[in-house]
């Protein structure tokens, strides 16, 4: 099956399998390892991309259902080699240990504070209720997430 | 550089959830360090954020093939016969193995070096009996995943199925099936030691009994290994383990390899909490590399990580204290009985370590404790993090409270009473207990807690009940025993340009041991951080170390590393004082230079030394030191729940936590903390909705973490932090231990506060909501007799 789509701004066209899943795609047509698989079934969230800005589990996509949407991975978010604001907030508050989770996170974090620029630490936690995370405590995490959002606004 | 947390953003909407406010630093932390105590990111951190630091499932190998297991359905069952002819058929595959093929010599999946003591070789590559639901019959190599997958499916094996056992008490049982042909009784141990003064008649009796269950680890990433076995005979492995030696050991011995033939790198690891230290995955993946002589990846899938990697054990244990009615302890008997699961692995030290825990903790005339592990037909035990101090600090501080509640004595105030002081000897272990500040830890706690006013808040009649509950734990630094001289070999080299490289067998599980090193480097030698680099552990080019487990990375390694340092910098004024013409003794290391006293007034970059005295004198600013470990102090934590449980639904949430740890010295403050928080998720998990549950038939349900619930950021109570910090023992500029501390009495405090807002006495983890109401009715059922009664 020929798919044809925009990943990270880029138009692709790939022969994939017709039961290929979306996280399948990525990982393995595009060599985008940046989303992980961590359970295979959507409990998780490692695997969190963006179709069309929605968060979704691509280990849940199947392939057909992007065609010709538009896609968003953790490789999409860094500008010119430089990591985006929320990609430095993680990094700089100790919002990652063991990075496993972190992709996903970006993901959500990136769905959520385009709907909602100014999250409260509620509405932050909601947007990353689907991905685990067993190292950090989810704590850092909000506080990035938030002093991005923090940050964004006071531009 | 410390901290600026005062009006950190997070003190403002204390309603919501997130962390409490950072707001009161200790005013007694003066530290004077330039690095030491500052907040760094993990060394890698930046790879992580942008997605392209490559995890084990993220390397392609050039002809890699991929391999997938069968694994037993049956707990417990003769595998009589394997029909592999519609495997073999699938195009993709190269080849089907079992234990009719492969070498039967068994092996211990926990052993780090030849000879050492608690290791019981029992586990073969492949079961010629399957002992538990799980448990490997056969392999298939296939050039992809989905092919290799799909022929699993279609091997046919006749079992003969045998009686499962299913616990510790029934496999012990005189009727029992036998597990292994040595018996089901795989370990026994007594300690005990009586303070010949003492004189327990006195006081009142208490005895409980606590079990904790079956744990996933639940590292986000899934077990894997790849392996590749070259024409030279040089084999090859790529694991996130916590040991390249340990590895190396195992798959040398047993595919009879030379070890300088057999070659473990460390590769990045998605966590590991435990449940990678074990080498599950690296004998038979080298053993299909060696078969195929293409480069293996074998990757699990969740529900194969859950079933057939390694779980907590499940244990019980009976606790009988004696305790004057001071709430003084007087004596203390724990009888523990421990399930292991099918092979050995490290359930008999696991479980010995149970018993070296509360006699650091707590000062007691005696005490006693009796430890037996079985073999059961379940998934196989394995070290977590905490290794048995949560396990008998679960069982221990939810015993203290009922002593408590016995007594009439407030739970922190019996707790006070006992105890150790700094200085105290361990007389289990022998050995000091060190710069002990736990009492420091409840008393500053209890008052950041305002223990005493929630304590003595009603919980009330109503639907939803409010409890605080507190637990003290203790754990240690490292390794070092009697019987384990714990030491570290490293290498630090300085570069031309004054950077430097550290060569030791480092293996990050993503808690920031590298960057821990590095600020100890820099600390020491007064180089930027970020001028030092690293690189994790390849036994054929990493200088030896144990690994890391044991909390030994920072009390052995870091120390070791700021040795190491130290070493440096002397050899970098030796040469300038050979350049400089200048006795030694006159100069001085900092900021980069070696410089004489302001009368001379000449110095030496770093960077100059190391080319002068390359070029000049053919000398080369590097060394190697072993470092041997000189104490093994103990590691404090206490730890405070608050919980609201839902009388109707048996639901409870944790609504607040607060973390306090003797941390000695925190070289990386932001690690330190993320440890502590981190710690939370898992221990409200244990405390209250994670177990690996078995049918009755032995298996597993399925369905990954659909049925087994970890704690997610909306369930998350806020948690705050206190380290307490004085410096003592042998430890990097005064460091301890805190990843495993951190998780140690999480759980009972959990446990305690539950109980202490339902007044029931629950003592069998996970606290799920079907406990919690059978609590309530039994209760309910006693009240309403009174009530007839009166």
């Amino acid at each position: 099956m020929r798919l044809t789509a925009t990943v990270n701004g880029a138009s692709i066209a790939v022969e994939v399998a017709a039961n290929a899943r979306l996280v399948d795609v990525l990982r393995d047509a595009l060599g985008l390892t940046g989303t992980k698989v961590g359970c295979a079934a959507g409990e998780c969230g490692a695997c969190t991309v963006l179709i069309d800005g929605r968060a979704v589990n691509a280990c849940l996509v199947a392939a057909a259902q992007v065609e010709g949407r538009v896609v968003l991975t953790v490789e999409g978010l860094a500008r010119g080699g430089e990591l985006d604001r929320l990609q430095r907030k993680f990094v700089e508050m100790g919002a990652i240990q063991c990075g496993f989770c972190t992709p996903g996170l970006l993901m959500s974090a990136t769905a959520l504070l385009a709907r909602v620029p100014h999250p409260s630490r509620a509405e932050i936690a909601t947007a990353i209720a689907g991905n685990l995370c067993r190292c950090t405590g989810y704590a850092a995490i909000i506080e990035a997430i938030e002093a991005a959002a923090d940050e964004a606004v006071a531009r | 550089m410390i901290n600026s947390q005062s009006r950190h953003p997070l003190s403002r909407n204390r309603q919501s959830l997130g962390t409490k406010s950072l707001d009161d630093y200790d005013p007694g932390i003066v530290t004077g360090f330039k690095y030491v105590g500052g907040r760094y990111p993990a060394s890698d951190a930046v790879r992580k954020a942008g997605g392209d630091l490559a995890f084990g499932s993220d390397m392609r190998f050039s002809g890699m093939v991929h391999a997938a297991l069968l694994l037993s359905p049956h707990a417990h069952a003769r595998i009589l016969r394997i029909d592999a002819a519609r495997a073999r058929a699938v195009p993709e595959v190269l080849g089907v193995y079992s234990h009719f093929d492969a070498p039967a010599t068994p092996y211990c999946r926990y052993r780090i070096t030849p000879g050492q003591a608690g290791c019981v070789d029992d586990e073969p590559l492949f079961a010629s009996t399957a002992r538990f639901a799980g448990d490997r019959v056969a392999a298939v190599v296939a050039t992809t995943r989905a092919a290799a997958r799909a022929a699993v499916r279609a091997i046919d094996v006749e079992y003969e199925p045998l009686p499962a056992v299913l616990s510790a008490e029934a496999a012990l049982a005189p009727s029992a099936p036998r597990i292994h042909p040595s018996g089901n009784l795989l370990h026994e141990y007594c300690v005990e030691f009586a303070d010949p003064g003492a004189d327990p008649a006195d006081g009142v009796t208490i005895e409980s009994t606590v079990s904790t269950q079956m744990l996933h680890h639940a590292a986000l990433e899934p077990h894997l290994c790849f392996a590749e076995y070259d024409s030279a005979g040089k084999l090859t492995i790529w694991s996130p383990c916590q040991s390249v030696y340990g590895a190396r050991t195992v798959v040398a011995d047993l595919l009879g390899l030379p070890y300088h033939r057999v070659r473990v790198i460390k590769i990045p690891m998605g966590g590991s909490f435990g449940g990678k230290q074990e080498f599950i995955l690296e004998p038979v993946t080298a053993y299909l590399a060696m078969r195929t002589r293409r480069p293996v990846s074998l990757i699990l899938e969740r529900d194969e990580c859950i079933r057939a990697t390694t779980v907590r054990p499940a244990q019980r244990s009976w606790l009988r204290s004696r305790v004057g009615r001071d709430g003084r302890l007087l004596s203390v008997e724990v009888d523990t009985l421990l399930a292991a699961g099918a092979y050995a692995g490290s359930s008999p030290d696991y479980a010995e370590a149970m018993a070296h825990k509360l006699t650091r903790l707590y000062r007691m005339p005696s005490y006693r404790h009796r430890g037996r592990v079985a073999y059961t037909t379940t998934p196989v035990a394995g070290g977590m993090r905490g290794w048995g101090a949560p396990d008998i600090a679960t069982c221990a501080e939810v015993h203290l409270d009922q002593v408590a509640a016995r007594l009439g004595i407030d739970p922190v105030a019996l707790r006070l009473r006992n105890l150790v002081e700094p200085g105290d000897v361990d007389p289990v272990g022998g050995r000091g207990v060190g710069d002990a500040r736990v009492r420091e830890c409840l008393r500053r706690g209890a008052a950041r807690f305002d223990w005493a006013r929630r304590a003595a808040c009603a919980p009330g009649h109503g639907r939803w009940r409010r409890g605080v509950g507190v637990a003290c734990g203790a754990h240690k630094n490292g390794m070092l025993s009697d019987s384990f001289p714990d030491s570290t070999t490293m290498t630090l080299k300085m570069n031309e340009d004054g950077t430097l490289d550290l060569n030791a067998a480092l293996h990050e599980v993503g808690a920031g041991s590298a960057v821990t090193l590095t600020t100890i480097i820099a600390e020491e030698l007064d180089v930027a951080p970020e001028r030092i680099s690293t690189r994790e552990a390849d036994s054929e080019s990493s200088p030896f170390d144990f690994g890391c487990f044991g909390s030994r990375m920072t009390y052995v390694g870091g120390a070791g590393a700021r040795k190491l340092a130290a070493a440096l910098k002397e050899r970098l004024i030796a040469n300038a004082a050979s350049l400089l013409g200048l006795p030694i003794d006159l100069l001085s290391a900092d900021c980069g230079r070696v410089s004489a006293p302001p009368s001379d007034g000449r110095s030496l970059e770093f960077a100059a030394i190391v080319r002068h005295a390359r070029m000049r004198d053919g000398r080369d600013m590097i060394v190697t030191q072993t470092y041997s470990g000189k104490s093994n102090p103990g590691s404090y934590s206490v730890q405070f729940a608050e919980v609201e449980v839902d009388t109707w639904t048996g639901l409870a949430r944790v609504t607040d936590f607060l973390s306090v740890v003797d941390i000695g010295r925190a070289i990386n403050r932001l690690m330190v903390e993320g440890q502590c928080r981190g710690a939370v998720q898992a221990g409200v998990g244990s405390a209250l909705c994670e177990e690996v549950i078995l049918d009755e038939a032995g298996r597993t349900p399925g369905g990954g973490f659909k049925n087994y619930h970890l704690i997610n950021a909306v369930d998350m109570p806020p948690v705050d932090v206190l380290l307490v910090e004085h410096d003592g023992d042998d430890g990097p500029f005064g460091a301890k231990s805190v990843g495993e501390i951190a998780f140690v009495p999480t759980a009972a405090a959990i446990v305690n506060a539950v109980n202490r807002a339902l007044g029931t006495v629950l003592a069998d983890l996970p606290l799920t909501p079907e406990r919690i109401l059978a609590a309530l009715d039994g209760m309910a059922a006693v009240a309403t007799v009174r009530t007839t009664c009166a």
